[in-house]
C-alpha cells in the first residue's frame, strides 16, 4: 500500500472506532445524576472499615509489584527470549508456539511469590481459610496447562495469517480475534463447572418478573457451587442471545444475605442481559483489538514481523504492556456498565434499602474497601465503589420521592 | 554393558519343552519356598552387611558370597518362572544356567552411600516395580485397571506362544532377560554387593541374539542435553501437540479404514495412506520422545524427519491379505505388551524429568530405555494400520557382536638360528 493509501485506512478506522465509541458509550443511568455526598464512617462500622481498609491496601500494593515484575520479566524476554528457538526442532510457527508458552511459564514461575503473599494475606483476614498453600499451587498449575492453550490458539491464527499477509497480519487477526471473543462469550456459560439450576420458587419468579420489566426474554437462572473454595459473595452475567445464563454463587444463597439483597443481585445481573452489556463488551474489544493488534505488528517488525518465531517474545511484550496501558479505560468501561447495570435493578426492584445493605453486606464478608485510593480504583477496579454504589441507591431514593441532591 | 559389575549370559537356545510350559507355576513351588526360606534369611544378613559395612567401609565376605549366591539363584528362579530359560533349575544358584549373572563383587564402599543404601536404591525399586510388575490395580474413570509390568505381561504371553510353537519367541525372552539384568543390579546395589547404581538401559549382550532388521526402525541422534526450562514446563508444552494429535488421529481412523479395503483388494497398501500414516507414527514418536525426556527440542507438527528420536519407515510392500484380514486380533498381543511397555516409558519420563532438572542432561540409562519402548510403539502402531506387515519385534536392542580379526600370520623366518 502506499502512503496516501495508509492515510486513507486509518481515518477510516478512527471514524468507525468513534462512531462505535459513540454508538457503544451511551447507559440509562441519567446525564444529569449527581451523586449526594456521603460520609462512610456514617454507613460502615470504623472498625470494619479499617479492617477493609487495611486488607486491600496490602493487595493493591502486591499488585501493583507483580505488574512491575511482569513488565521488567517480559522485556528481559523480549530482549533475550529468541535464543530459546534453540530448543525446537518444529517450524516457525511451532517454534512460535514454544516461545509463546515459554514466555508465559517464565512469567508464571516469577508470579508464584505474589500469589503466596496474597494467599497468606487473606488466609490472615480469614478470607481464605479453606484454602491451602499446595492446593493452591497445584490450581495455579494446572490453569497454566489452559494459558498454553490458548496462547498457542492466539499464535497459530496470528502467525498463520503473517505467513500469507507478512506484516500486515494485522488486518486479518483483529477479525479473527473478535469472533473468537464471540465465540468465547457465547459458550461460557457451558465452561462454568459445579453449577445447578436454581431451585428457589420465589426467586426464579422474581427472576422471571424482572426480566419481563427490564424487556427481555426470561433468562435461566444457575447456581454455581463455590462454598468449597471460597466464602465471597459473588454473581456474574454470561452467554449471549440462546446461551444467557445469570450464575450466582452458593455463597450467596447460604443465608449470609436476605432475600431483598439476593433480588437486587439477580436484578442487576439481569440488566447486564437487558442492556447487551456482553454484546457491548465485544464491541469494545473490536474498537481496541485493530490499534492494538497495528501495534503489536509495528513492534515486531524489525524481528522480522509474526512471520517468524523470533518475533513472538517481543509481541508477547508489547501485549502485554499495552493491556496494562488500556487496563484503567477497560475499567472505566467496566465501572459505566456496571453502574448502569445498578441503575436497572434500581428502577426494576425499587428497593434501595436493599441495594443499601447488599452492599454494606459485601464490603463486610468480602473486606472490599468501601473507599480505595483513586490510583488503585483506575488500576484494578472493574466495578464502582461500594460507597459509590450506595450514593447511587440514596440518588435514585431521591429522584423517585421527586427531588434531588444539590 | 560388559564393563558393569553385574552382567548377563544368555545361553539359550528358546526351545521349551510344551509340558513344563503348560505346569510351570506349579513346578516351581518348591523354588517358591525355598526362595523364600533364603530371604527370610536374607532378612539377618542383610542388616548384619549394613552395619559391617558402615562400620569398616568394606562388607564382609561370607556375607557377600551369600548374597551372590542369593542373586543368581533368583535369578535362575525368575527366568524360570518367566519362560527366559528352559531348564528346570538347581537349588544353590551354582553356574551354568542358560540365563545367568555374573557378579564382581566389591571390596570397597563408601560408607556414606552404603548408610543410605535403601532411600538411595528408591527409585530402582520403583522402577523394578514397573519392570517386573507388582500387579498394581487401580480404579480410573469407573473401570478397574491392573498393570502387570513388563516382564510379567511378556511371560503371560510367552507362554501362549511357547505351548503353540514350542519356542519362546526371541523378543519376549529378550524382555525377560531385560528384567532379570535390572533386578540382580538392584538386588547386588541394595545388598551392597556392588556400589554401582543399577542401569535401566535395556541393552543386551551380544548373545541375547541380534536384533532382527525391521521396517520400523528408530534412529537416535540426540546429544542427551536437556534445557531446564523447556523440562520444567514439559508436560504443559505438550498440550499443543496433545490436541493436533487428537484431531490428527480422527483422520487416521478414516485412513486406516481405508487402507484395510485397499490392502484387501490390491494386497498391498495404497502409497498416499501409507505415507500419511507413516508421518502420523513418526510424529507420535516426535512427541512422545519431547513429552517423555526421550529427546530435547520441541517437535514440529508435520512429523517431518529429522528430529533427535526419529524413525525410518520403510516403503509400502506386499501384505499377506489374511494378516491384513485379521490384523486387529493378530496385533492384541503386542497392544497388550504395549500398554505394560508405557508404564515403563512414564518412569522414564518421571525419573528422566527429575534428572534432566538437576544435571540438564538425561541419564543414557533412561534414554535408551525410553527409546526402545518408543520404538516398540512406532513398531506395534505401523502394524496396526497396516503400514507395515511385519509383527512387531518386542526384544530391547542387542549389542552388536565383537568381530574377532585373527592377525595375519607372521612371516616363517627367512634363516633359522642354528
Amino acid at each position: 500500500m502506499r502512503r496516501p493509501e495508509h492515510v486513507l485506512a486509518a481515518l477510516v478506522l478512527i471514524a468507525g472506532a468513534t462512531l462505535g465509541a459513540r454508538a457503544l458509550w451511551p447507559t440509562k443511568v441519567p446525564d444529569d445524576l449527581k451523586l449526594p455526598p456521603l460520609d462512610e464512617r456514617a454507613v460502615f462500622d470504623p472498625a470494619q472499615l479499617r479492617e477493609a481498609q487495611h486488607f486491600e491496601t496490602f493487595l493493591h500494593w502486591n499488585s501493583l509489584a507483580s505488574m512491575v515484575v511482569v513488565l521488567i520479566v517480559l522485556g528481559l524476554y523480549a530482549w533475550r527470549g529468541h535464543r530459546l528457538a534453540r530448543e525446537s526442532a518444529a517450524g516457525r510457527i511451532g517454534t512460535g508456539m514454544l516461545l509463546g508458552m515459554l514466555g508465559l511459564g517464565i512469567l508464571w514461575i516469577t508470579q508464584i511469590p505474589f500469589g503466596l503473599v496474597e494467599l497468606w494475606w487473606a488466609r490472615r483476614y480469614g478470607a481464605a481459610d479453606d484454602v491451602g498453600y499446595l492446593e493452591w499451587l497445584l490450581t495455579y498449575w494446572l490453569s497454566l496447562g489452559g494459558e498454553f492453550g490458548f496462547i498457542c490458539l492466539a499464535l497459530v491464527i496470528v502467525m498463520g495469517f503473517a505467513q500469507v499477509l507478512r506484516g500486515r497480519w494485522w488486518v486479518a487477526g483483529a477479525p479473527a480475534f473478535v469472533a473468537l471473543y464471540v465465540l468465547f462469550s457465547y459458550t461460557y456459560p457451558w465452561l462454568v463447572p459445579a453449577d445447578r439450576p436454581m431451585r428457589d420458587p420465589a426467586l426464579l419468579s422474581a427472576a422471571r418478573e424482572f426480566a419481563r420489566e427490564q424487556g427481555t426474554e426470561p433468562i435461566p437462572v444457575r447456581v454455581e457451587e463455590v462454598s468449597a473454595y471460597t466464602d465471597s459473595p459473588n454473581a456474574f452475567a454470561a452467554g449471549m442471545d440462546s446461551s444467557r445464563k445469570v450464575f450466582i454463587w452458593d455463597t450467596l444463597l447460604d443465608g449470609r444475605f436476605a432475600d431483598d439483597e439476593v433480588r437486587m443481585v439477580l436484578a442487576h445481573e439481569i440488566a447486564h442481559h437487558s442492556r447487551e452489556h456482553i454484546w457491548k463488551g465485544v464491541g469494545w474489544y473490536a474498537i481496541f483489538a485493530v490499534p492494538g493488534t497495528f501495534l503489536i505488528a509495528l513492534a515486531t517488525r524489525r524481528r522480522g514481523s509474526l512471520r517468524e518465531a523470533q518475533a513472538v517474545p517481543v509481541a508477547l511484550f508489547v501485549f502485554v504492556a499495552l493491556s496494562m496501558a488500556a487496563q484503567p479505560l477497560f475499567n472505566v468501561l467496566g465501572r459505566r456498565m456496571e453502574s448502569e447495570a445498578d441503575w436497572v435493578a434500581l428502577e426494576t426492584t425499587e428497593d434501595p434499602d436493599g441495594a443499601l445493605h447488599l452492599f454494606v453486606h459485601f464490603t463486610e464478608f468480602a473486606l472490599a474497601d468501601p473507599s480505595p485510593p483513586a490510583w488503585a480504583s483506575a488500576l484494578f477496579d472493574t466495578h464502582p465503589s461500594m460507597l459509590d454504589r450506595i450514593r447511587m441507591a440514596e440518588a435514585w431514593r431521591a429522584r423517585s420521592k421527586g427531588h434531588s441532591h444539590p | 554393558m560388559n564393563d558393569r559389575p553385574v552382567r548377563l549370559i544368555v545361553d539359550d537356545d528358546r526351545r521349551r519343552s510344551r509340558l513344563t510350559v503348560f505346569f510351570r507355576l506349579f513346578l516351581a513351588i518348591p523354588h517358591f519356598v525355598w526362595l523364600g526360606l533364603w530371604t527370610f534369611a536374607l532378612v539377618f544378613t542383610a542388616t548384619a552387611q549394613w552395619f559391617v559395612t558402615v562400620a569398616r567401609a568394606r562388607p564382609a565376605d561370607p556375607l557377600q558370597s551369600f548374597h551372590v549366591a542369593y542373586i543368581r539363584y533368583a535369578t535362575h528362579v525368575w527366568a524360570y518362572v518367566a519362560l527366559a530359560a528352559n531348564p528346570f533349575p538347581g537349588f544353590l544358584g551354582g553356574p551354568g544356567y542358560p540365563i545367568d549373572v555374573e557378579l564382581d563383587a566389591a571390596e570397597q564402599q563408601p560408607r556414606l552411600t552404603a548408610a543410605f543404601r535403601f532411600l538411595l536404591a528408591l527409585p530402582a525399586l520403583f522402577f523394578l516395580a514397573l519392570l517386573n510388575g507388582g500387579g498394581s490395580g487401580g480404579s480410573f474413570g469407573g473401570s478397574f485397571a491392573i498393570s502387570g509390568g513388563v516382564v510379567l505381561t511378556a511371560a503371560f504371553l510367552g507362554w501362549f506362544a511357547c505351548l503353540a510353537r514350542g519356542e519362546m519367541p526371541h523378543g519376549l525372552r529378550n524382555v525377560a532377560a531385560y528384567g532379570l539384568r535390572y533386578t540382580a543390579e538392584t538386588y547386588a546395589y541394595l545388598l551392597l554387593v556392588t556400589q554401582t547404581y543399577p542401569t535401566t538401559d535395556p541393552t543386551l549382550p551380544a548373545s541375547a541374539g541380534p536384533t532382527p532388521e525391521h521396517p520400523v526402525a528408530l534412529e537416535v541422534n540426540d546429544d542427551r542435553r536437556r534445557s531446564r526450562l523447556t523440562t520444567f514446563f514439559r508436560l504443559f508444552l505438550t498440550v499443543p501437540h496433545m490436541v493436533w494429535l487428537l484431531l490428527w488421529g480422527i483422520a487416521v481412523v478414516f485412513a486406516v479404514i481405508g487402507q484395510w479395503f485397499f490392502a484387501l483388494a490390491t494386497g498391498r497398501p495404497a502409497a498416499p495412506l501409507h505415507r500419511f500414516l507413516a508421518a502420523y507414527i513418526r510424529y507420535q514418536t516426535h512427541v512422545g520422545a519431547f513429552l517423555f525426556m526421550v529427546a530435547n527440542p520441541f517437535p514440529g507438527f508435520t512429523g517431518q524427519p529429522g528430529y533427535p528420536i526419529d524413525v525410518y519407515i520403510e516403503p509400502p510392500n506386499r501384505q499377506s491379505r489374511w494378516v491384513t484380514f485379521f490384523r486387529f486380533f493378530l496385533g492384541l498381543p503386542a497392544f497388550i505388551l504395549n500398554g505394560a511397555l508405557n508404564a515403563l516409558l512414564l518412569a522414564c519420563g518421571i525419573g528422566g524429568w527429575f534428572a534432566a532438572l538437576a544435571m540438564g542432561r538425561m541419564p543414557e540409562g533412561l534414554r535408551n530405555a525410553g527409546a526402545y519402548v518408543l520404538r516398540y510403539n512406532a513398531q506395534v502402531n505401523a502394524y496396526g494400520t497396516l503400514v507395515t506387515g511385519r509383527y512387531p519385534f518386542s526384544g530391547p536392542p542387542t549389542l552388536e557382536p565383537v568381530e574377532t580379526t585373527w592377525a595375519e600370520p607372521l612371516p616363517a623366518p627367512v634363516d633359522a638360528p642354528a
